[in-house]
């Protein structure tokens, strides 16, 4: 049982560990390769928890997030880096050391709120819990301090990779391999969406600051 | 019979039919037909409410009635405007616009009939992910702009959604255990008192702030204004009623889950300020909209709140008015842009740029009939009488008083700010001297929208039994 307890801890720690060094990160491809880790870790975590929780739909979730979040969406989101020749740092919104500190102060938020409330939770579930809402929270944070769509849709895998941990943690929740199916779909619209429509071509250098027309127009 | 089920499956079985084969006129015509036995099998589900993980509640099955009516009347209109539009867009994304217009119904019904807050939730991801391949349908720079938000802040609102789905799960296991009972509405409900109070509380909050994305509660109603004006409009404006009220009502019923615990959290101030701040948003915005559907997007915040604050007022009349605006709402504001669609083609081709207001002037003179049909729906919006609207809104005034005296005066200020700026379009757009011209036939399908007013005023004004009976006795059972 400890067993249990300490691996799925410490993979929840690298992924939080992951989530939360993307905010530090100003190039694509070295948040692309964090991505990449956390998926990794991500995968291994469902399949720890299914194997703990004796649960078939959790390996199912977790060959699912293998394949295709840890080895096509990075393919995919490096493939555009290169071709859309996007190497270069890309603008941040907010100073790198004021984005780390607000996001210490999300992961506190997330601690100090899901702890006192799950005290009738099992304890893995609680810890996890708690882990997963800082990468969630992490993720929004990252798709708010970066202009680049592309650094968006990073910060938007990442939260989802947080939803991910969470329902694994869930003891018995049905829909899990449904769940992560379904919100790789909407992932997969985001990637190819960017991919195919060449936003660059709408928005010039992908940079989502063309949005403040509609602002212009009024609306 | 489980025709909640057949109700679901029929809209995704054409929806992939219409995808793959077609002129983009045969399309709309299929689509039409698609859309009359799905208006069929909605009023079937009444008999037949299945059970299990789809299984309709009166509720439920009343609002996937009003689904399958908009769907039917959208899509008579629709043919109308494909068959002026055509030359638009490839025959290949006019095939792929059908199968969307079928999807956004029947992700609808799904989140209606789903006695399942995992099948809810997948429900609005569906039509989120539909919606915003429609808004960018045309590939113009500012549609592909409105995509992207709605894509972005949907896709945050779907994801923390989809947490508080979880932490209802959670919350639930005291009382029902691992498995499908603890997702399920029915048992959630009767098992409300034993669950997890502080637990339920935090799930609210993601819940409300999830599912208020796609409700267009302020400040998550960024998206809505963008997404009406683009994109084709009988999918973008008329379908998307029906999503913002499967929304709400999965607000509603987590709400009451709230209202059931004694532990948790009251949820009622939480909804009371959105309501009251979608309200005024909505009542400052108006004044500077140059496009007719970008304002009447904002009508929709507006409407979206006035239901939450119901919602928040709490107790079961409050409730009784949200629900019955909600339906008066949807119906009303589906019947305004099916008249505005044909408003705007009577002046040339319906491009987006067409639905600006100072194009749309003095259109008595273009056509009478729709002009008036037009000026009808927008005087029903502001809810002043004869307007259905007027009812729900007193429902919901008088219960404000009674409940919470002190909310009424905002409550007041908000809906007359509204009314006077919505007021102040009428005359302008039937009587402002335009350029001469031929007045033009009125086109097919414009007795649909006057149906939609009638509807409207008699369901407020003489409202069948059956009806009253059914929404009391949900509203008591949501208090």
């Amino acid at each position: 049982m400890s067993l249990t307890f300490s691996l799925a801890h410490l993979m929840g720690g690298i992924i939080l560990l992951c989530a939360f060094l993307q905010l530090s990160q100003r190039r694509l491809a070295a948040m692309v390769t964090l991505y990449q880790l956390e998926a990794l870790v991500l995968a291994a975590a469902a399949f720890w928890q299914g194997y703990a929780q004796h649960e078939i739909n959790l390996y199912l979730t977790g060959l699912i997030t293998f394949a295709l979040k840890a080895m096509l969406l990075p393919w995919g989101l490096r493939e555009i880096v290169q071709r859309f020749n996007m190497v270069r740092a890309v603008e941040t919104a907010l100073p790198m050391a004021a984005a780390m500190i607000l996001g210490l102060a999300l992961i506190g938020i997330a601690v100090l709120v899901v702890l006192p409330v799950t005290m009738h939770a099992i304890s893995l579930t609680r810890e996890d819990l708690a882990i997963a809402l800082s990468v969630v929270l992490l993720g929004l944070l990252l798709m708010i301090v970066r202009r680049n769509a592309l650094a968006q849709i990073i910060g938007f895998l990442s939260m989802e990779n947080g939803l991910v941990l969470a329902a694994i943690g869930m003891p018995g929740m049905p829909f899990v391999a449904e769940f992560s199916v379904a919100l790789l779909v909407l992932l997969a619209f985001l990637v190819v969406g960017v991919f195919l429509l060449r936003i660059r071509e709408h928005f010039d250098t992908l940079d989502i600051s063309g949005l403040e027309d509609i602002e212009r127009r009024g609306r | 019979m489980n025709f909640a089920a057949l109700a679901i499956a029929l809209p995704f079985l054409a929806a992939s039919l219409l995808g793959l084969a077609g002129t983009p006129r045969q399309g709309a015509v299929a689509n039409a037909a698609a859309c009359a036995v799905l208006l069929v099998l909605t009023l079937a589900v009444f008999w037949g409410h299945g059970a299990g993980l789809v299984a309709a509640d009166p509720l439920g099955a009343l609002f996937g009635v009003l689904t399958g009516f908009i769907g039917f009347t959208a899509s008579l209109v629709n043919i109308g405007y494909v068959s002026a539009d055509a030359a638009r867009m490839p025959t290949q994304r006019w095939r792929l616009y059908h199968a969307l217009f079928q999807i956004v119904l029947g992700a609808s019904l799904l989140g209606l009939y789903a006695d399942n807050i995992g099948l809810l939730w997948a429900a609005m991801e569906g039509g989120t992910i539909a919606m915003t391949l429609g808004v960018s349908l045309y590939r113009t720079k500012r549609g592909l702009e409105a995509a992207w938000k709605y894509f972005i802040l949907g896709g945050v609102g779907i994801g923390l959604a989809l947490f508080g789905t979880m932490l209802v799960y959670l919350a639930a296991q005291p009382a029902l255990g691992a498995g499908f009972a603890a997702m399920s509405f029915a048992a959630l409900s009767a098992h409300a008192a034993q669950m997890d109070g502080a637990l339920l509380t935090l799930a609210f909050l993601f819940i409300l702030f999830g599912y208020g994305t796609k409700a267009a509660l302020v400040p998550l109603h960024g998206w809505l204004p963008d997404a009406y004006a683009e994109g084709p409009a009988p999918l973008t404006t008329a379908l998307s009623g029906p999503l913002i009220n499967v929304a709400l009502l999965a607000i509603l019923r987590f709400r009451h889950l709230l209202e059931a615990n004694p532990v948790a959290m009251r949820p009622g101030p939480f909804l009371l300020s959105l309501g009251l701040a979608s309200l005024f948003l909505a009542a400052f915005s108006f004044s500077r909209r140059r496009d007719a559907r970008r304002f009447f997007g904002f009508s929709s915040i507006e409407q979206s709140g006035i239901s939450a604050f119901a919602f928040g007022i709490g107790g079961p009349a409050a409730i009784f008015g949200g629900l019955l605006h909600m339906v008066l709402h949807t119906l009303l504001k589906s019947g305004l842009f099916l008249a505005l669609i044909r408003a705007a083609s009577l002046r040339g081709p319906a491009s987006p740029g067409n639905y600006t207001f100072s194009h749309l002037r003095g259109l008595l003179r273009a056509n009478k009939y729709v002009a008036w049909l037009l000026a009808g729906c927008i005087f029903a919006l502001t809810g002043l009488p004869p307007s259905g609207l007027f009812v729900s809104e007193f429902i919901i005034i008088s219960q404000t008083i009674q409940r919470n005296p002190y909310m009424s005066l905002p409550l007041g200020l908000g809906l007359l700010l509204c009314a006077v700026a919505i007021l102040r379009n009428i005359g302008p757009l039937l009587f402002a001297p335009a350029a001469h011209e031929k007045p033009k036939p009125a086109g097919r399908g414009m007795w649909l929208v006057a149906a939609h007013l009638v509807l409207v005023f008699l369901l407020a004004f003489a409202t069948p039994g059956p009806l009253v009976h059914l929404l009391s006795r949900a509203a008591e059972a949501l208090q």
